[in-house]
Order: structure tokens, then C-alpha cells, then sequence
């Protein structure tokens, strides 16, 4: 047994690493690793080789796949609590009751599906900030890269998650669920001309009752989770179409005066070879030897850490934290305060504080702070690669001098919007009123 | 369509035969996608709604006290003054939560009523007039009836009245 785990070095010598006490086995030639890759069908998906600067952790963070080992994690503890949970205005808080008291595990469960919730808001959005700040939205200099489109299906993901977040406190139908569908779908009713009729279709009434628990549950459950998992698809579709992450890009741009000729043991583009722009080509100028290691199991390997680290510490926090569950849904008494879950109550502060009076006229915070400036601000993310002047040498690193103003730009609306989130957590009251957080809130009827 | 553009003929020159076929195909298969579509999506427009009603009896006259009564179900304020009432929808104009009564001494002396909104913060007036916050509008009038069975005082939610308006027995 000992003799197998032994493998040959560069010299071909045969050598023990610590390594091999965790991961027995170990390609001796980039053939058998680029072998391992194409035989196997769970990592058909691979590429043959990943740059070290693409797995570097300082660079990515790992952030997108933090969030897509968090949405499988959502999406293995969402079936199972699908058989668990009955999606009916009466039964419904009283199933979510049985989980949490009634249910072998069941309180677990609903904790782990919250936790990775909340965590997967936090990793998407941090993935967000790092792709920005690295100006990995931009195209360097690999043929065909798209990777505004890319940054584009990224910001509609975000979106998803949010409303993935939105459709799933609604379930348990409490009065955080009741009365954050009330906010919700009057923030949609404020849109002018259309905004009623959107309300009426997802309400399926007038008021909330069971055809909105069950339209939304068919969101959260069906709807939403494929559509994401479509659009997740396609964005790492096209991070292998794009070369690699951004980082990679940089390699390639600094080794390009090493660019050597073509060579008869490759296959070319005849167009690329003429334009000096096929990936094939460019490909060819990055140093493997130097620059690039096998896929397998340079990045499995650390794809299986960053998931055995990301299942841990959601399974931590699930078991630390538990998942919270308010009184049930009373559409007679407005919680007071009625605070969104803290991802929302940036949008909170936002409908509270933007409501503008002209005059005689007057515009509801709810269509301002809660339609044109969230739309107007996901427009200028849409908008930010196209808007980016700077060269590909900003392409894939951290804070390049030319892309100073765009990130900026960025970073305060980043902590704006963090800022008022902050505020609306810890600073707001009954009847939404500023308070310290060393003020005592004042005696008010809770309920009538 | 693989008749390239070449030979397309002129305009009011009869199209080939091929030509015509495929773009019936192409429109036709465009019809079956479409058709189903647009049924599901018409499907979710509910037709049949087992709501509450929106006219709904609140009780007799008499049995209201003078000043403000909250009616948690429907969402209302009944105000009597002697024989005169007006009916004060809870509904905050800003995001739909529903509004509580607060009592304040007022400067001259005496009580008056405000209405604090929990979500966001809006504030009423007695006469449902907003003045700080994000309402953007004062708080409905609803109109009031009497019942011509029984005489209880009937209150409709989808009839908004001009602010000030009142209803006498």
C-alpha cells in the first residue's frame, strides 16, 4: 500500500509528500491529469489546466463558488424541507412550529436553509464588490471574451438571490412573512400605469391570502431556483469561454513578448494567426510550465476545501443561531416596529426617507426610494463595463490606478448602502423613529 | 429560406411558392409556442376571488362611542360626533401597513388623536391629514350607509369620499 501512494517527482524519482496522506493519488504526467479530467463525468466540465493566478485565494476569494456550494446547500435542504412544510395560510405556521419542535433534525434543517440564506446574500454580493474592484468585468486580451455579458448575468443572479431571500421568509407565514408582503408588493403597485395590475397577478387578489402564499411558494420552490440555476450555468459557461478568470489575462499580458511562432504540433486558427487574436494562439503564450497547473486536482482540491469549509461553518451557524419565527401571520396588527430582514432594510430606509414633495405634487418614496433608485442604480452596474475606459493591463488586479474613479464610484455606494442598512437595524424604533442604540425605545401598545 | 436574398421577388410581385410555405410554417409554429404561453400567463389572472366583501356591516349606530373606534378586520377608523359619524381608512397611503391611533395632549389643552405608522414612520392628523413621514397623501375617507334591513351602520372599502366628508344619521 505504501508503494502506491509514492509518486514521481519532476525528476521522475519517485517521492512521499504530505500530501498524499489526505489525496492518494497524484498524476505523474500532465497527460494522466488531463486524463482524469475527461474521463470522468462529474468533471467533464473542467478545463485541462487553471492558471495559479486564476486559483490564487487573494485574487478570487473563492467568493462565487462560496455562493454556489451555498445554493446547492439551499437546494438540498429545500426539498427535504419541502415534504415537511405544507404551503396553506392554516397549516403552514404550524407545519414551520412542527419543524422546529416536532421534527427529528427539523430544527436543524430550517436553521442550515436560513443560514446559507443569509450567507449566500453576503457571499453574492461580496463576489459582486471583488469582481468590480478587480476590474474583472473587463475583456483582456484573449478573442471573443464577453465578459460584460457576464458581469450583466451576474447583477440578474443578485437579483435572483434577493428575491430567492424575499419569496422564502414569506413561507412561514408570520407576521414578519404578512407584513413583508404587504410592503412588498405595494412598492410593485407603486410602479405607475403597470404597478397594479403586477400587484393583482401577484397577490392573485385584492388582499393577502392563499393564492399569494402559493404563488410565492411556487416562486421560491420552482420558479426562481431554476432560473438561477440556469443563469448560474451560463455564467460559468461563459467564465471557460472567457479564458479563465481575469487573472489569467494578466499572465497572458505579460508574458507576450515571449510569443513564439507558430509550431506544426498545434492546431491554429488561420483567421487567428492573421489577426494575432485567436485563443489558441494567446493561449499558447502563457508559459504552462510556469504559470499553469493541471485542473485535477490542483483546482478539485481546493474546490473540495472551499466546500468542506463553506458546509462546516454554515452547520456552525445553523446549530450557534437557530432560524427566529414571529407570532403568526395577524393581518389586523402591524408589528411595531416592522423591520425587513436586514438585507432589505437599506430599501426600508430608502422608501422611508425619498419621498419627494414638489410644490403641490408629491411622489411616493415607494416608487422613488423603492423602484427608480434601486432600477437606476442596477442600471449603472449594467451599464459600469461599458462605461470603463481603462486599458486590459487594469483587466484582474486589485485597485489598478486607472480604474481609481469607477471604483470609487463603487465603494461609496457600497457603504451607503451598508450604511443604511446599519441604520435600520440598529438604529430605528417603534413607529420608525431614530434611536441610540443606548436609548431605551419608549412603552407603546404592542398590539391592539 | 434557402432561397437567399436574391430571389426575393419585387414588391407586388407574387412570392414563390416555397418561400410562402416556409413563412406559414415559421408563423404557425410561432402561434402554437405562443398560444400556450399566453394562456398560462392569462390562467394566473384570477376571475373567481373569494375575498372579503367589500361593503361589510359594522354594527348599529348607536352602539359606536363619540370619538374614534378602531375596527382591527376592516381596517377603519368610525368616528361619531353625536349623530354625525365619518369612517377614516387605517391603510397608510405611503405602503399599505396599518396605521395606530395615538393620543396627544394638545397645547391648548384637551386630547386630540394622531396616527403613527409602524413600517415607516408617516403621521396623520385627526383629520387623517399626513404631516411627517413618507405618506404621500392624507389618509382615505371611506364611505358610510346605513343598512336598509336592518339599520347597522355599513361601511364600504372601495369607496373613497373627499377628505372632511361626513355621514348623519
Amino acid at each position: 500500500m505504501a508503494e502506491e501512494t509514492l509518486t514521481r517527482g519532476q525528476d521522475g524519482k519517485r517521492r512521499l509528500s504530505l500530501r498524499d496522506l489526505t489525496w492518494s493519488w497524484n498524476p505523474a504526467t500532465p497527460r494522466e491529469a488531463g486524463d482524469a479530467v475527461v474521463r470522468n463525468f462529474l468533471l467533464h466540465w473542467f478545463p485541462n489546466k487553471v492558471a495559479k493566478a486564476s486559483i490564487a485565494s487573494r485574487y478570487s476569494m473563492w467568493l462565487g463558488v462560496i455562493s454556489l456550494f451555498l445554493f446547492l446547500n439551499l437546494t438540498l435542504t429545500g426539498v427535504v424541507l419541502m415534504f415537511l412544510y405544507v404551503p396553506s395560510v392554516e397549516r403552514a405556521y404550524g407545519s414551520i412550529k412542527d419543524l422546529e419542535y416536532a421534527v427529528s433534525f427539523g430544527r436543524f434543517l430550517r436553521a442550515l436553509h436560513r443560514i446559507s440564506a443569509h450567507l449566500m446574500v453576503i457571499a453574492v454580493f461580496l463576489h459582486m464588490v471583488r469582481v468590480f474592484l478587480t476590474g474583472a468585468y473587463k475583456n483582456g486580451v484573449l478573442a471573443r471574451q464577453n465578459r460584460r455579458l457576464n458581469w450583466c448575468l451576474g447583477l440578474a443572479m443578485l437579483l435572483v438571490t434577493l428575491l430567492l431571500s424575499f419569496t422564502g421568509y414569506l413561507l412561514p407565514w408570520d407576521q414578519l412573512a404578512f407584513w413583508a408582503v404587504t410592503v412588498g408588493t405595494n412598492i410593485a403597485k407603486a410602479v405607475p400605469v403597470a404597478g397594479e395590475a403586477v400587484r393583482f397577478v401577484l397577490l392573485g387578489g385584492h388582499e393577502i391570502n392563499q393564492n399569494t402564499l402559493i404563488r410565492f411558494y411556487v416562486l421560491h420552490c420552482v420558479f426562481l431556483p431554476m432560473l438561477l440555476a440556469g443563469l448560474a450555468a451560463w455564467h460559468l459557461w461563459r467564465v471557460r469561454k472567457d479564458g479563465g478568470l481575469a487573472a489569467r489575462d494578466r499572465v497572458a499580458l505579460g508574458e507576450r513578448q515571449e510569443a513564439a511562432p507558430p509550431v506544426p504540433s498545434k492546431t491554429y486558427m488561420l483567421l487567428g494567426i492573421a489577426s494575432g487574436r485567436a485563443p489558441d494562439v494567446q493561449t499558447s503564450l502563457v508559459d504552462p510550465e510556469r504559470h499553469l497547473v493541471p485542473a485535477v486536482p490542483g483546482l478539485l482540491r481546493r474546490l473540495l476545501v472551499v466546500a468542506l469549509v463553506t458546509f462546516a461553518a454554515t452547520s456552525a451557524l445553523a446549530i450557534w443561531m437557530g432560524a427566529p419565527l414571529e407570532a403568526p401571520a395577524n393581518p389586523d396588527v402591524t408589528p411595531n416596529p416592522a423591520k425587513a430582514p436586514w438585507y432589505f432594510l437599506w430599501l426600508q430606509e430608502l422608501v422611508t426617507v425619498t419621498t419627494v414633495r414638489l410644490g403641490g405634487w408629491t411622489i411616493n418614496g415607494a416608487l422613488v426610494g423603492g423602484v427608480i433608485v434601486p432600477g437606476l442604480l442596477l442600471l449603472w452596474a449594467c451599464a459600469a463595463p461599458w462605461l470603463d475606459r481603462s486599458g486590459p493591463e487594469a483587466t484582474g488586479v486589485w485597485f489598478h490606478r486607472a480604474r481609481r474613479r469607477a471604483n470609487g464610484i463603487f465603494l461609496a455606494i457600497c457603504v451607503a448602502l451598508i450604511v443604511l442598512t446599519v441604520i435600520g437595524t440598529f438604529l430605528r424604533g417603534p413607529y420608525w423613529n431614530f434611536y441610540w442604540p443606548w436609548e431605551a425605545w419608549p412603552a407603546h401598545p404592542a398590539r391592539y | 429560406m434557402s432561397n437567399g436574398p436574391e430571389h426575393t421577388p419585387p414588391a407586388g410581385e407574387p412570392i414563390e411558392r416555397r418561400a410562402l410555405l416556409a413563412r406559414v410554417g415559421v408563423g404557425l409554429a410561432g402561434a402554437a409556442m405562443a398560444a400556450p404561453l399566453v394562456m398560462s400567463v392569462r390562467s394566473l389572472v384570477p376571475d373567481a376571488l373569494y375575498e372579503m366583501p367589500r361593503r361589510i356591516k359594522v354594527g348599529p349606530p348607536d352602539h359606536f362611542a363619540d370619538g374614534p373606534t378602531f375596527l382591527k378586520e376592516q381596517r377603519v377608523f368610525v368616528f361619531r360626533a353625536g349623530p354625525t359619524f365619518h369612517c377614516l381608512s387605517a391603510v397608510c397611503t405611503h405602503l399599505g401597513c396599518t396605521v395606530q391611533l395615538v393620543r396627544k395632549e394638545r397645547t391648548q389643552g384637551g386630547q386630540g388623536v394622531e396616527f403613527h405608522c409602524p413600517c415607516h414612520g408617516s403621521k396623520y392628523r385627526e383629520d387623517g391629514t399626513n404631516f411627517a413621514g413618507p405618506a404621500p397623501r392624507p389618509l382615505d375617507y371611506l364611505r358610510l350607509e346605513l343598512a336598509p334591513d336592518d339599520g347597522q351602520l355599513v361601511v364600504d372599502l372601495a369607496q373613497t369620499k373627499d377628505k372632511g366628508w361626513r355621514f348623519t344619521v
